[in-house]
């Protein structure tokens, strides 16, 4: 792995882009392949949601965008940069400053209020106190928070807690947003809210998001829709177009 | 700041099992400055004894150290008064020397001949006043303090004896020595008895001797020495008081007199040497500075005499000794709590690494770097050690406080008296911060471990731990 550092010049084309990517995973003496030679485009401010079955290859999708695992073979390229390039360190930077991730149980840190979990980003980066005390009262607002931003997660629901989730995915203006089944441990109406509330976001900030999920009725909500099935692309729907193999 | 931060709440965050780290390293810290504290109060009391009693340096015969035990007169200093005067004289040391007076030894036997008993001693003349004077010596403002030198303002011809020599020589009786036993008369048997006339003889010879042994006579005894010149010389002495000098065998052979009184004894008419020549200073620190001023001096007598100065470690082995085994049980005790500490620590951060696992996965997902990860539980390891090892100072004070206001005693050995029981914690700042210093380092060690690991944790494993 080579210490090349992100590109940090604008980029205009896909946000990010898998090339041929292959993934199998090894248990043991059990070789289980679970992406077989994959080839994705993600559109700049495109909703796009990956749809299958459990074991489809949903996540492990998710976690190549998210350049937090590398495939067996094929290129990742996000916000125009080889990510397989990258060191650890630089690819800790690139994720700090690209992608934001919105988890399925959420992942807050528990001894942080609303406002320090979306703040805790800023910090990283080294955002000034006057960004950051400009841009997460902004984005409480925006997710309909305002008035609980010195709550601990352990004080709030899970869609409060989604939405303190997906507020710090933002607040970097990252150039994608992984969403990993972000609705799954919410009940259908919750799971609507955010939903909608993650629809309006990509409007709003122009950031592209990608998630997953196995809920048909998603699909409303996507620009872009990726069917899946055991590792392999089976049909992808662009919102106006016939979906394609 | 905001890594201290987020340690300090992940730290809240699992109260009861920080609690029980913090106290078992404030336990831990408490017992090593509480042992400390003690060992500390030996050295300061072992230090001032030997001051107290022979001074910081001695200017002696270079071989006097190692020879002047078998032949004390043939390693003596001539021109003593000489050279204290120009120790006197030198415009550092003058300001430095509290005390400076010659010592004489010698050997010899002493007898009490009323009771028919005498015993091999070893003599010390001293010049009384600056005993007493050597006596206050406290630099370390320690409870304890010596009783007065009875010797000042005593007779010519008096002297003080341990409590063995009195014992041995049956001076307790006239000496009212408390705990000295007399020992019982032997009867003679049938076979022993002498014929009549001879024992009438024997009784008439004893009654002058009886006579003699009036009220101005009690505590009387001789000591007979050999004069520099190798002829015998007896000396009369008045036994004023019997003071116990702490070991048997000093206790059994020790006698002090007036300087001049052994002076008479060893030298007659001939012009008086020493044996050496005490020097105490206002301070202990300033030993070194004083061994550097005094060498010159002492190179003015070296083509008649050579001379050497010694400092009171070097005189008294036993108080290095007994401070190095201190020392070395100090160091074993820090190494015991320290490997417990080490455990402690790193079983907590270890249990801390595993729950928060998928924590750690978001964090490294959201750009943390993995120095970060490191950094932040490495962060929490030595606040548990800063914390814990403040707080057993803390306690340490607390308890070290309780204890030296009870009143308890200890025998120390070779000691006369009953000593108080001080834990000496407060002011020694250099033990306190070492054991602070030291417990954080070892606390830093052992969560660096569960640091590494969960830095190199992938990120993608990290998430999905459940």
């Amino acid at each position: 792995m080579s210490d090349k550092e992100p590109d940090n010049t604008p980029y205009q084309g896909p946000v990010a882009l898998l090339t041929r990517v292959e993934k199998t995973y090894h248990m043991d003496s059990v070789s289980v392949p679970v992406i077989k030679g994959v080839d994705i485009l993600v559109r700049p401010a495109c909703f796009t949601v990956l749809l299958g079955p459990s074991g489809s290859g949903k996540t492990t999708l998710l976690n190549m965008f998210g350049c937090i695992d590398k495939p067996d073979a094929g290129e990742v390229m996000v916000a125009g940069c080889n990510v397989g390039e990258l060191s650890d360190d630089a690819l800790s930077d690139f994720r700090a400053k690209n992608i934001g991730f919105i988890f399925q149980n959420f992942n807050l840190l528990p001894v942080l209020s609303a406002y320090e979990n979306i703040e805790y980003p800023l910090l990283l980066t080294g955002a000034s106190a006057k960004t950051r005390a400009d841009r997460v009262p902004k984005l409480l607002e925006a997710v309909g928070l305002a008035d609980k931003a010195h709550h601990l997660p352990g004080q709030l629901s899970g869609g409060q807690r989604q939405r303190v989730a997906i507020a710090r995915a933002l607040v970097r203006k990252p150039k994608l947003v992984i969403a990993d089944e972000p609705t799954a441990n919410l009940d259908s109406e919750t799971g609507a809210a955010i939903l909608g509330l993650m629809r309006r976001m990509v409007d709003r900030f122009q950031i592209s998001f990608i998630f997953s999920s196995h809920d048909s009725d998603v699909i409303s909500a996507a620009d872009d829709t990726i069917f899946l099935k055991d590792g392999r692309i089976r049909g992808i729907k662009r919102k106006g177009a016939e979906a394609s193999p | 700041m905001m890594t201290l931060s987020l340690a300090v709440r992940n730290l809240l965050r699992n109260r009861r099992r920080s609690l029980a780290t913090l106290l078992a390293m404030a336990i831990g810290s408490t017992s090593i400055l509480l042992f400390g504290g003690y060992s500390a109060n030996i050295n300061y009391t072992m230090h001032t004894e030997y001051v107290q009693s022979g001074g910081h340096l001695q200017i002696q015969h270079r071989d006097f150290y190692l020879y002047g035990s078998g032949n004390p007169t043939a390693y003596a200093i001539a021109d003593y008064t000489k050279i204290i005067a120009d120790i006197k004289n030198d415009a550092v040391l003058k300001d430095m020397v509290q005390v400076i007076t010659p010592t004489l030894q010698f050997g010899g036997i002493a007898g009490n001949y009323a009771a028919g008993v005498s015993r091999t001693i070893v003599g010390n003349g001293l010049v009384a006043k600056d005993i007493n004077q050597m006596r206050r010596w406290n630099d370390f403002n320690l409870r304890t303090g010596s009783p007065p030198f009875a010797l000042e303002g005593a007779a010519a011809d008096a002297a003080i004896v341990g409590t063995g020599v009195a014992r041995v020589l049956l001076l307790c009786e006239a000496l009212k020595i408390a705990n000295c036993p007399t020992p019982e008369a032997e009867t003679p048997s049938d076979g022993d008895k002498l014929p009549d006339d001879i024992a009438q003889l024997g009784s008439l010879e004893s009654q002058p001797a009886s006579k003699t042994t009036n009220a101005n006579d009690a505590g009387r005894i001789e000591v007979l020495a050999g004069t520099a010149k190798g002829a015998p010389n007896v000396a009369s002495l008045k036994v004023i008081r019997a003071e116990e000098q702490g070991f048997k065998e000093l206790d059994e052979i020790y006698i002090m007199m007036h300087l001049a009184q052994a002076q008479q004894l060893i030298y007659g008419s001939t012009p008086p040497k020493v044996s050496s020549i005490i020097l105490q200073l206002s301070h202990s620190e300033q030993i070194p500075q004083a061994l550097e001023r005094i060498q010159p001096i002492l190179a003015k007598y070296s083509k008649t005499q050579p001379l050497a100065v010694l400092d009171f470690k070097t005189l008294n082995p036993f108080y290095v000794q007994t401070i190095q085994m201190f020392d070395t049980i100090f160091g074993f005790i820090f190494a015991l709590i320290g490997a417990i500490v080490l455990f402690t620590v790193g079983n907590t951060m270890n249990t801390a690494v595993v729950e928060r696992t998928v924590e750690i996965g978001t964090l490294r997902a959201i750009g943390l770097r993995r120095a970060g990860i490191r950094q932040l539980f490495v962060t929490e390891g030595a606040l548990l050690g800063l914390t814990g090892a403040l707080l057993g100072v803390i306690l340490a004070l607390v308890v070290s406080g309780i204890v030296n206001q009870m009143g308890l005693t200890w025998a120390a050995p070779g000691s006369v008296v009953p000593l108080p029981l001080t834990l000496t914690v407060w002011g020694e700042y250099k033990m306190m911060v070492g054991t602070t210093v030291g417990l954080i380092c070892i606390a830093i060690l052992s969560a660096w471990v569960p640091a590494y690991r969960a830095a190199q944790l992938k990120v993608v494993d990290a998430l999905r731990h459940v």
